[in-house]
């Protein structure tokens, strides 16, 4: 066989033809059941019958080189079958690539070789094929490519059992490469991921499209069958199913809601009846759940197992706690903080849902459905709302206060307060300015600013009274004096802003004309206040506020000589270092 | 046409000329034939192409079997556009002869370069002596 004859590929250097195993003929046959115990006479029959039709020289079990012959029956198919194996089951279904049934060929083998001698001694030199006797289990590969799963019939471990890998992994086929080998007995997954119908409607116009396009002239084409690619496309798919695709699968969603947004828009004129806005179908849910976490009896906790659909678990964290009794006194602040972290974790998810569910709110619901819906959120609300407040009934630290001293608290804090109704709002401002001094002081990482827009907003809906009582939460504490207080109000960030926009609240009340309706001592609280925070402002080096409003020069104008308002003025610039204040 | 638009596949490039490029420097050229879910690619008719200087050369390889782990990136070649390339084409002797000299003379270079910084009691790991994380 001259260089390259075969494949017309000056690389390869010397062709052997082997014993053509049921994989050579058929890639697609990725296990073949029986098929490998041999009979040493057929091998030598087959060799011969081989040779004539190959003429190579030289015996060929000397070489273990077994080239693939794919391409070789693709001219003579005719003449290959012959030497095929034989399998002891009829297999009339086997397909080649080509699609050409090789049963007959295989019965008429069959015939030939008389008493069965399925077990053969070892044949010297050909690494392919086993010759001890096989239980009936699929053998892998002996080149040892491919990744199989065993056949449910392997047994496991009792331990394994419990898991979800190897024998009892959760079995969707595209482990399995496509075959046509009817004595695998699996089924197909349906496509049960269902597309975005805007995705769907691309899809068929694309197929309209290629479908016109000519058959190329390359004689190795389609080599990958379309079975095949269809099943590579369902791995994918199967890979993209998710419970949430609004969160997982955010650009995608995002992309084609956009996508039809658009057509509907360009649609608007042309059509009389307008498409209804409906969300994408949900893919569907995977229900196949198992339990990830496996206890070994007599360790000393989790054990980290990988299954198929987490490679590498990592170990949750277990708290301690359960370990110790709940009416301990003394706690480690350290565990303590754990515990609020856990759970602001828990809430978050809660909140997340919450903030979910006010953005989907686009769809067109029916009535009652809305409200359930609407009652559900304030019923989470609430319960992230109780939760902070009440901790930990034995610990004195105040409601709110452990989660406030937390950044991640804060924050949580600051997602939820646009929920709230408004004297939740209210209760929640009121403890942030009576522990200011506390926050401000353990903010070590200058968290606090996150709740300043949320609180701004609270602000904006206080009456005069309630503002009254703000401030008044503001300056007055158990250890300091409203001068000290406000002395650190001014020289932290947050505090400044807070005191800013209360300070700015008032005003816009007062200038608004709206009756008031004061309590008693209500004005002289305020313009005391007014006294104190100019007196601190002028005197003080300021830090740079989140927001300075434009509202205050005309406050202190009310109350103040020109001259102070002059001092004042200069000194909140030189903070924020730029002209913000009309003169 | 891509049957799962909005991912990447590679389904639609079954077929055509591609080049490829590998995780050890290697450029290789051919039909892709077929692929698996973990991007492992059968290349047909493959070429590899070394690159020095101006000159490159082509190493027929036959069928390559490329694990989908190093495949650093892959791009269809358009075999329709005209070719206008300032590279020129030499023969398979004339390409590993220049590929080995250019191999000298950067250790070459390397030596010098970490002497020089021995020298100066600075040392710098190489690549190679790291543990791949």
């Amino acid at each position: 066989m001259g260089r390259g004859q075969m494949f017309e590929d000056p690389a390869v250097m010397r062709m052997v033809a082997g014993q053509p195993s049921l994989k050579s003929l058929d890639s697609a046959i990725v296990d073949c059941g029986n098929a490998m115990s041999w009979n040493a006479y057929e091998d030598h029959w087959m060799m011969h019958s081989y040779r004539k039709t190959r003429r190579v020289s030289g015996s060929i079990l000397q070489d273990s080189a077994v080239v693939c012959v794919i391409d070789g029956h693709r001219s003579r198919g005719q003449h290959l079958p012959s030497t095929f194996l034989d399998l002891p089951y009829a297999v009339s279904s086997f397909r080649g690539r080509r699609g050409e049934p090789r049963g007959p060929y295989c019965r008429r083998q069959f015939g030939q070789r008389g008493p069965s001698q399925m077990h053969a001694p070892m044949m010297p030199g050909s690494p392919l094929f086993s010759r001890q006797p096989l239980p009936p289990r699929p053998r892998y590969n002996q080149t040892g490519g491919f990744m199989f799963p065993t056949n449910h019939r392997c047994p496991s471990t009792p331990k394994m059992m419990q898991l979800r890998f190897g024998a009892n992994s959760p079995r969707p086929s595209p482990f399995y490469s496509p075959s046509s080998n009817p004595v695998q007995h699996f089924r197909y997954p349906d496509p049960v991921t269902q597309l975005h119908p805007q995705h769907k409607r691309l899809l068929v116009q694309k197929r309209h499209i290629f479908q016109r396009k000519s058959e190329s002239r390359d004689p190795y084409c389609n080599l990958m069958t379309a079975k095949e690619k269809e099943w590579i496309t369902r791995l994918q798919m199967i890979q993209l199913q998710s419970e949430n695709p609004y969160l997982e699968d955010y650009y995608y969603q995002e992309y084609y809601r956009r996508m039809e947004a658009k057509l509907a828009e360009e649609e608007l004129g042309t059509r009389s009846k307008r498409e209804p806005p409906k969300l994408t179908t949900p893919y569907i849910t995977k229900t196949d759940s198992y339990t990830p976490v496996v206890h070994i009896e007599g360790s000393l906790g989790q054990v980290a197992v990988s299954t198929c659909y987490s490679p590498r678990r990592a170990i949750s964290a277990v708290h301690a706690v359960q370990a110790q009794s709940p009416l301990e006194e003394q706690k480690d602040t350290r565990q303590q903080r754990l515990e609020v972290l856990s759970k602001v974790e828990k809430l978050f998810i809660v909140l997340l849902e919450v903030e979910e569910t006010e953005r989907t709110k686009t769809t067109v619901l029916s009535e009652a459905e809305e409200r359930r819906l609407m009652e559900k959120t304030q019923r989470k609300v609430e319960h992230i709302y109780s939760q902070m407040q009440h901790h930990d009934p034995l610990n004195s630290g105040g409601e709110f206060l452990p989660f406030l001293l937390i950044s991640k608290g804060k924050k949580l804090l600051a997602r939820l307060l646009p929920f709230l109704k408004h004297e939740s709002a209210q209760t929640v401002l009121h403890i942030v300015t009576r522990n200011l001094p506390t926050l401000m002081n353990r903010d070590t990482e200058e968290a606090l600013p996150v709740l300043y827009p949320a609180l701004r907003n609270v602000i904006g809906g206080l009456t005069f009274s309630q503002l009254i009582g703000v401030l008044k939460d503001l300056t007055s504490s158990e250890s300091q004096t409203a001068y000290e207080c406000l002395t650190l109000a001014c020289q932290n960030k947050f505090g400044l802003s807070l005191l800013y926009a209360l300070l700015s609240q008032g005003e816009k009340l007062l200038s608004s004309g709206v009756p008031l309706e004061p309590s008693i001592g209500d004005f002289e609280a305020w313009t005391d206040t007014i006294f104190q925070v100019a007196g601190q402002l002028s005197q003080c080096s300021l830090v740079e506020p989140l927001l300075l409003p434009s509202n205050l020069l005309t406050l202190f104008c009310r109350y103040l000589d020109k001259r102070t308002v002059h001092q004042l003025k200069s000194n909140m610039e030189s903070a924020t270092g730029f002209l913000a204040l009309p003169s | 046409m891509n049957y799962v638009p909005g991912t990447a596949s590679l389904i639609d490039d079954i077929d055509k000329k591609h080049l490829v490029l590998l995780r050890d420097g290697r450029t290789l050229i051919g039909f892709l034939r077929s692929i698996d879910q973990f991007a492992n690619l059968v290349f047909h008719q493959t070429v590899e192409r070394i690159h020095v200087g101006k000159k490159f050369g082509d190493i027929p390889r036959g069928i390559f079997i490329v694990r989908g782990e190093n495949v650093v990136l892959l791009g269809e070649i358009d075999v329709d556009k005209p070719c206008d390339t300032v590279l020129q084409q030499v023969s398979i002797e004339e390409i590993l002869e220049e590929q080995r000299l250019q191999q000298q003379a950067k250790q070459e270079t390397e030596k010098v370069k970490m002497q020089v910084l021995k020298d100066r009691g600075l040392s710098i790991p190489k690549a190679d002596n790291l543990d791949e994380y």
